[in-house]
């Protein structure tokens, strides 16, 4: 057959190449860069080359009749068997299988050139040719062209062939027929021979720019690839590249995939049907459109899951054993809704109240007493705040993502101040949320639930004034928002916070101690005691004493005010009074060198049993082995 | 046994599910099964049903996802016959179709009318 013959010159006249090149340089090994604007030169030669070449393979046979258009479809060109190149012929059809070359290609396979633009290729699609080189976009239509342009001087497009398919949308009611059902039988070579224009480098990632729908087909493709067979039924294995430089997987999916791929796979009689170049392609179509510069914010699911997945891989790996339940999916106690009394009073009103019922639906008078609605719409207000803030807050955690090390230095100033801009706002409205309210500075942030996560992941972004200040209200206000802490969500607080701490000098940790053990009515002793009956207080307990300790045993110059070793050692000794009598609650975490801190201070009895019971609840020893 | 290569679970808009080994699929999500068996699910009870070569278009796709052989089954399904699950099929439409019954005439008696699923344009 006329492909055949084809085929045979096209080896013929490049024994070299690979039909299919395995590995990515060989896409663009190039044969001389020629630009764009020379292309059109070097056209006209080998125009004359295809017309000879075309000749001697096709001679002066009548092309078959074409075959009815679909009305999306333009209809072939007449045949011209020496129309040029340029042939004023319709543009749109020519465009239709333009040929895909980035310029360093168009070298390669000169002698192969198929009729470009003319008649013969949308005759018989199982007469196909090796369709190379670009011919100048400026020449074919002026519209399309200026599309082209400016995609191609993109830098990292330069590789990338992009262009082309653009003219499939030009006429937009068409959906790019899949080779995959021609209209006439073709064998896989001749596929290949039709669509491999279509494939573009493997190797060039694709920018990281969103991608609109017809940026995709552009530079994509609008019909999959059906390369030669490779991977013959003799061989099974199909080593398929997983996955291509496109894909943009969470390294934590690539692991996992790449362990099933080594998996051994059986011999399957029908599993080289699609073959790996062709599951790439379609994987990574389907992977384009997942890219973003942003993939934290628009697949935030996809990240999330990847991302613990992974960090419980590393904890199991680690051996560390997960003291931490896992979360528990708390839903509020709701109360019995009243049965439906039929006759509401209400006091004041006169009369009766009416009752809207499916049977008699009637707008109930919304009678609200004075104080309800006063705290009600507090309420409501600090919600809506902590809603508001947290967006401010999601926004300052997705620009602290994007500080790269490729970043330039304005650039990253630039960030670093965004970040703190909005840091500073979030804040100050946290602290002085009502100026007439009595509660003080971020307590009824505090006593939300969403409103402690939100400080919890504020905080990091604090200077350490800041922070601090926010540490003494918590530890200030410690017995109220134990109290009231119905969801039990204060732990959320405890990392953040050990940080804080991690960083105080010792007369900051003294004033913050005394904030724990100073409470209003309440003595040392019972302070503490509440702390201690408490998972989180009994946590920010240890964390500030293993503090103290690292600071007296770090061997720095602690520069104490006066009476703070007194109060140090004082709190010490009630808080070793409190351990030892008392059950205690398993803490979120327990310092190593609490021990070394009681021993300092306390006989070899006390310390003993303060480890027995410290341990027992947590049942991990409470000095490191 | 292990097997040695991954069949693929598709539902289809239609509530079909269908299994068997996806041979090919292009851009548009149009799948090629081979070796297809049709999986009717009646309460506990499920049936399958051989259909040889299905080609899917792809628009009809709802979900499609890999079966992961290895995993140990430990489902409570019980498979049955496929006269039996047909017959089940068929008593659970009739079920579904009597209280459909029963519930527009309960509304039409308030004046109301819920339009049915299939009258709405899926968007």
């Amino acid at each position: 057959t006329n492909a055949e013959r084809n085929e045979e010159k096209t080896k013929k006249n490049h024994p070299d190449d690979m039909w299919w090149p395995e590995n990515g340089e060989d896409w663009s090994d190039g044969e001389g860069g020629t630009d764009m604007d020379s292309g059109l030169q070097a056209m006209a030669e080998e125009d004359e080359e295809i017309n000879v070449h075309n000749e001697e393979t096709f001679g002066m046979e009548a092309p078959p009749s074409p075959p009815p258009p679909p009305p999306a479809t333009p209809p072939p060109p007449q045949p011209k068997p020496r129309s040029p190149r340029r042939a004023p012929s319709p543009p749109r059809q020519k465009l239709q299988y333009f040929p895909w070359a980035s310029s360093r290609q168009r070298g390669r396979s000169r002698g192969q050139r198929a009729a470009l633009g003319r008649g013969q290729m949308f005759e018989d699609p199982a007469v196909m040719r090796i369709i190379e080189g670009r011919p100048s976009l400026k020449s074919l239509d002026s519209a399309i062209v200026d599309c082209g342009t400016t995609m191609y001087q993109r830098p990292f497009e330069d590789d990338v062939i992009l262009l082309f398919f653009f003219f499939i949308q030009v006429y937009p009611p068409i959906v790019p027929r899949s080779p995959l059902f021609p209209r006439q039988p073709l064998t896989p070579r001749q596929h290949y021979n039709q669509t491999r224009a279509f494939m573009f480098p493997p190797t060039h990632p694709c920018p990281s720019t969103p991608q609109t729908p017809k940026m995709m087909q552009l530079r994509f493709g609008a019909n999959s690839p059906r390369p030669s067979p490779f991977y013959s039924p003799s061989n099974p294995v199909q080593p398929f590249r997983y996955p291509g430089p496109a894909t943009q997987l969470h390294p934590q999916h690539k692991r996992l995939l790449s362990q099933k791929q080594r998996k051994p796979e059986g011999w399957d009689p029908y599993c080289n049907l699609m073959t790996a170049k062709e599951k790439e392609w379609i994987t990574r179509l389907q992977m384009i459109q997942l890219q973003s510069e942003n993939p934290y914010l628009e697949d935030y699911y996809y990240q999330e899951y990847y991302r613990r997945i992974e960090s419980k891989m590393a904890e199991e790996e680690l051996g560390i054993r997960s003291k931490r339940e896992p979360p528990k999916l708390t839903t509020p106690y709701v109360k019995k809704t009243d049965s439906y009394t039929p006759v509401v009073h209400i006091e004041g009103s006169l009369g009766q109240v009416a009752v809207s019922t499916c049977y008699s639906p009637r707008r109930a008078i919304s009678a609200v007493h004075a104080y309800q609605k006063d705290t009600r719409l507090q309420r409501l207000d600090i919600l809506n705040k902590i809603e508001k803030l947290f967006m401010v807050l999601l926004e300052v955690e997705e620009t602290e993502r994007m500080k790269t090390p490729l970043l330039s230095e304005a650039e990253e100033r630039r960030l670093v101040e965004k970040i703190q801009r909005k840091v500073e706002h979030i804040y100050s409205q946290l602290q002085h949320h009502n100026p007439l309210e009595s509660e003080g500075d971020f307590i009824p942030f505090l006593l939300v639930s969403k409103g402690k996560k939100l400080v919890a992941r504020l905080l990091p972004f604090l200077k350490h004034d800041s922070a601090l200040k926010i540490l003494r209200v918590v530890t200030t206000n410690l017995p109220t928002l134990m109290s009231r802490d119905a969801d039990e969500t204060l732990p959320v607080l405890y990392p953040p916070l050990r940080n804080v701490i991690g960083g105080l000098a010792f007369s900051q940790l003294i004033g913050v101690l005394k904030d724990l053990t100073s409470l209003e009515s309440l003595t040392t002793y019972e302070c503490l005691e509440l702390a201690c009956q408490n998972k989180f207080g009994l946590s920010l307990l240890y964390a500030l004493l293993s503090q103290g300790e690292k600071l007296l045993s770090s061997g720095v110059p602690l520069e104490p005010s006066i009476g703070d070793f007194e109060t140090w050692t004082d709190i010490i000794f009630q808080v070793a009074g409190q351990l030892s009598q008392c059950s205690l609650v398993e803490p979120l975490l327990l310092p190593s060198n609490l021990l070394t801190l009681f021993c300092r201070y306390l006989d070899k009895r006390t310390v003993h049993q303060l480890k027995s019971n410290m341990e027992s609840v947590t049942g991990c020893l409470a000095l490191p082995s | 046994h292990q097997q040695l290569f991954e069949k693929h679970l598709v539902l289809l808009r239609d509530g079909r599910t269908l299994i068997g080994y996806l041979r090919s699929i292009d851009q548009f999500a149009n799948l090629v099964f081979h070796q297809t068996v049709e999986r009717i699910h009646v309460g506990k009870k499920f049936g399958d049903i051989p259909r040889g070569i299905f080609i899917v278009r792809g628009e009809n796709v709802v979900l499609l996802g890999e079966i992961d052989m290895d995993k140990p089954c430990d489902t409570v399904l019980q498979q049955v016959s496929i006269e039996e699950i047909l017959e089940e099929q068929r008593l659970q439409q009739q079920a579904k179709q009597e209280t459909e019954k029963v519930k527009m005439q309960v509304l039409k008696d308030r004046g109301l009318s819920i339009p049915k699923a299939d009258n709405l344009d899926e968007y």
